[in-house]
C-alpha cells in the first residue's frame, strides 16, 4: 500500500481510538480558533510543542516536518503584514495556524490508515438511507490506493520513453497518454470487479 | 456499457489520476511561481466524467487526503490540510469539477471550446472563490491584501485550461465512447 | 442426461461496426479445453462472454447449467477468469484484501474469509503476504495473486485468457504447474499451440467462426501450418 502519513515511532497516542482523537482534536482546533490574544495563542504553541516533544524529540521533528508547507507561507504574510504597518495580526495569524494545523497533524501522524478507515465505514453507515453504499465507498478507496503506485510507474515509463526520443521535459506532454491508459483500464477494471460479483455482492466493509 | 461498475471505477480511477498529476515534479515558469498538474487533473475530471461522476472523484481524493494520504501537490495530506489557509482550495475541488462537469455537459458547442470554458469557469472561477473564501475565513480580514499573492498562480492555470481543452478535444476524436460528460 | 458444463449457443457479438463473433456454439464437459485463434480473432471476446461479462447480441451461455449473465450470484461462484494483464484483475491494495474480496462477496464474513484466505496462501506457501501490499510483488507474483484469488472462489469452471504473458520461463512453467494440477475445468485462451498439449479438446477461433474444434493432435499440426504458412499476412 502507498505509505501514509502515519508516523513509524510509537508514541502513547497511537492506542488512543481514533474516535476519542477526532473529537478532542476538533475541540482543541476549536478553541485555538476563538483565541485572538497573542499571549493566549502563545501559550496555546506552546502546549502544543511540548504534547509533540513529550513524544520524543523524533517525533517532534517529525510534527515539525509536516508543518513545513506553511513555513513559507508564514513568511510571506508576516513581510506584507510588516510592510502594510499591522504586524501583530500577521503575528497572531501565524500562531494560530501553527498551532491548528499542528494539532490536526498529531491525529494523522498516530492514526493508522486502517483504523481511520474503519472510523469512516462506521460514521458513513447512515448514509445507506440516502442511498450512498459504504460497500461502494470502500471498494473506491481500496482501488484509488491500488491504482497510484500503478499510474505512478506507469508515469514514470512514460516519462522515460519520452526522455528516450526528446530532450524537451516530459511533464505534460505524458497528461493525455496517461488519461488514455486510465480510461482504458477503466473499462477491464470494471469487467475484472463484474468476474467477482460486482457491486451486488456479499462483500461489507 | 456503463454499468455501475464501470462508473465507480472511472470515480476512483480519477481520484487515482488526480494524486498521480500532484506527485508529478511542478514545472518552473518564467514568471517565477511554478505550476503543478493537480489542479489540470480536477479540470479533467469534470469535463472528461461531467458534473456529479467529476465531483464524486474529487470527493473521494479530497477524502483519502483528510484520511492522511499524502496525495497533494508537494506529498502534503491529513488533517493539518484542513486547518491550513489553503484549505478552500482543497474543498474548492470537488466544486470545481462538479462546475466544471456540469457546465460541460450543457453546452452543445464543439469539446474544445466547451472544454475550454468550462474548466476556466470550474478551475479557475469557482476554485479561486472558494480558495480566497477558505483563506479569509483561517486568516483574517486585515490580510485581503495577501490574497493578491495567489494572482501569480493564474497564468499558470491558464495554461493548463488550453490543455484541458487539448486533451478533451483530442478525447472527443480518439475515444468519443469515454467521454462521459457527452455521453 | 446430465447438463453439459460448457453449453454456448450460436452466440453472436458485434462491436460497433465489426461482428466479433459470428455464431459460435461449443457445448461439452472437457476438463481442458484450449482456444487458439490469432490477435482479433474473437478469443477474449469469447472469453468475457463465456465468464457473463458482457452481453452477446444474440445467443446464449450456461456454465454448469447457470445462464451465467443473467444470474451473476450463482455465476461467481461457477465461473472464474484470469485477464492477461494482473494490473487490470487486482482491485484491493494488499494481497489479503483481494484474496478476501472474492469470499465476502460470496457472502462469508470477516473471520470466515480470512480464515479461508489464510489457507489459500497456505496451501501455496505464501502464508507472508496476507498484509503485503500489491505494489511490492513483482508481475509473476501479482499473476499468483490473481489465480489465488479466483481460485478462493471454488468456481467450476476456469477461463484463462491469455495469461502470463511476458513473464520469464521459470516463472510460467511454476504457474502452469499450478494449473495443471487444479480438479477444475479449464478454458485456456492462447496464441501458442505448445500450451495445450495433453489438453482434450482444442478449438480454433477464426474472423469469429470456429474453424476446427477436435483433439489436439488434428487440430493443432493444422493451426501451426496455416500460421507458419507465408501467405498468412502479419497483423500488422
Amino acid at each position: 500500500m502507498m505509505l501514509a502519513l502515519t508516523s513509524d515511532i510509537k508514541t502513547p497516542l497511537h492506542a488512543i481510538r481514533p474516535s476519542i482523537k477526532l473529537a478532542a482534536m476538533s475541540i482543541a482546533v476549536g478553541i485555538v480558533f476563538a483565541l485572538s490574544s497573542v499571549p493566549h495563542l502563545a501559550i496555546a504553541v506552546a502546549i502544543t510543542a511540548l504534547i509533540y516533544l513529550s513524544m520524543g524529540l523524533k517525533f517532534a521533528r517529525e510534527g515539525l516536518r509536516m508543518l513545513r508547507p506553511l513555513r513559507s507561507f508564514l513568511v510571506l504574510v508576516l513581510v506584507i503584514q510588516t510592510l502594510i504597518g499591522d504586524p501583530m495580526s500577521g503575528v497572531i495569524v501565524c500562531l494560530r495556524l501553527s498551532a491548528a494545523v499542528a494539532i490536526a497533524n498529531l491525529v494523522t501522524l498516530t492514526t493508522r490508515l486502517e483504523a481511520m478507515i474503519d472510523l469512516v465505514m462506521r460514521l458513513a453507515a447512515p448514509l445507506r438511507f440516502v442511498g450512498l453504499s459504504p460497500r461502494a465507498l470502500a471498494l473506491a478507496m481500496a482501488m484509488v490506493l491500488r491504482f497510484v503506485p500503478v499510474f505512478l510507474s506507469r508515469a514514470n515509463t512514460m516519462q522515460d520513453a519520452f526522455r528516450a526520443r526528446s530532450i524537451r521535459r516530459p511533464t505534460f506532454y505524458i497528461v493525455m497518454p496517461l488519461i488514455i491508459s486510465v480510461l482504458e483500464d477503466a473499462d477491464q477494471i470494471a469487467l475484472a470487479l463484474r468476474a467477482r460479483g460486482g457491486l451486488d455482492g456479499g462483500y461489507e466493509p | 456499457m456503463q454499468t455501475k461498475e464501470n462508473t465507480l471505477v472511472m470515480v476512483a480511477l480519477f481520484a487515482a489520476l488526480v494524486a498521480v498529476l500532484g506527485l508529478i515534479p511542478a514545472i518552473p515558469m518564467p514568471w517565477g511561481v511554478p505550476i503543478t498538474a493537480q489542479s489540470l487533473g480536477v479540470m479533467l475530471a469534470g469535463a472528461v466524467l461531467g458534473g456529479r461522476k467529476g465531483g464524486l472523484a474529487l470527493v473521494l481524493f479530497v477524502f483519502l487526503v483528510a484520511l492522511g494520504l499524502p496525495l497533494l501537490a508537494g506529498g502534503r495530506g491529513g488533517l493539518g490540510v484542513f486547518a491550513s489557509p489553503t484549505v478552500g482550495f482543497v474543498l474548492g475541488f470537488p466544486v470545481a469539477a462538479f462546475v466544471t462537469g456540469a457546465v460541460m455537459s450543457r453546452s452543445g458547442m464543439n469539446p474544445v471550446l466547451a472544454s475550454g470554458i468550462a474548466s476556466f469557469i470550474g478551475g479557475i472561477v469557482v476554485l479561486y472563490v472558494m480558495g480566497i473564501a477558505g483563506f479569509y475565513l483561517m486568516t483574517d480580514k486585515s490580510l485581503v491584501a495577501s490574497i493578491t499573492i495567489m494572482a501569480t498562480y493564474i497564468p499558470g492555470d491558464v495554461v493548463k485550461v488550453v490543455l484541458t481543452a487539448i486533451i478533451v478535444g483530442a478525447l472527443a476524436k480518439a475515444r468519443p465512447q469515454s467521454l462521459l460528460s457527452r455521453a | 442426461m446430465t447438463v453439459p458444463l460448457i453449453d454456448v449457443t450460436d452466440v453472436h457479438f458485434r462491436y460497433g461496426e465489426r461482428d466479433v463473433l459470428n455464431g459460435i456454439t461449443l457445448i461439452g464437459s472437457e476438463r481442458r479445453i484450449g482456444v487458439v485463434g490469432r490477435n482479433g480473432s474473437g478469443k477474449s471476446t469469447l472469453a468475457r462472454v463465456m465468464a457473463g461479462l458482457v452481453a452477446p447480441n444474440r445467443g446464449e451461455v450456461r456454465i454448469a447449467g447457470c445462464q451465467v449473465l443473467q444470474d451473476r450470484k450463482t455465476a461467481i461462484s461457477t465461473v472464474g477468469i484470469l485477464f492477461q494483464n494482473p494490473d487490470h484483475q487486482i482491485i484491493f491494495p494488499t494481497v489479503g484484501e483481494e484474496i478476501g474480496f472474492g469470499l465476502r462477496q460470496l457472502g462469508q464474513s470477516k473471520s470466515e474469509a480470512q480464515t479461508q484466505t489464510r489457507a489459500m496462501l497456505a496451501s501455496f506457501g505464501r502464508e507472508a503476504w496476507l498484509d503485503r501490499p500489491v505494489s511490492a510483488l513483482s508481475q509473476g507474483q501479482r499473476h499468483l495473486v490473481c489465480l489465488m484469488a479466483v481460485l478462493a472462489m471454488q468456481p467450476k469452471v476456469i477461463i484463462l485468457d491469455e495469461p502470463f504473458a511476458g513473464l520469464d520461463i521459470p516463472t510460467i512453467r511454476t504457474l502452469e504447474g499450478y494449473l495443471s494440477r487444479l480438479d477444475q475445468t479449464l478454458v485456456h485462451i492462447t496464441h501458442y499451440p505448445t500450451k495445450l498439449e495433453g489438453f482434450e479438446r482444442v478449438i480454433w477461433i477464426d474472423g469469429g467462426v470456429i474453424l476446427r474444434d477436435g483433439r489436439p493432435q488434428e487440430v493443432l499440426p493444422v493451426f501451426l501450418s496455416a500460421m507458419e504458412r507465408d501467405d498468412a499476412g502479419a497483423d500488422l
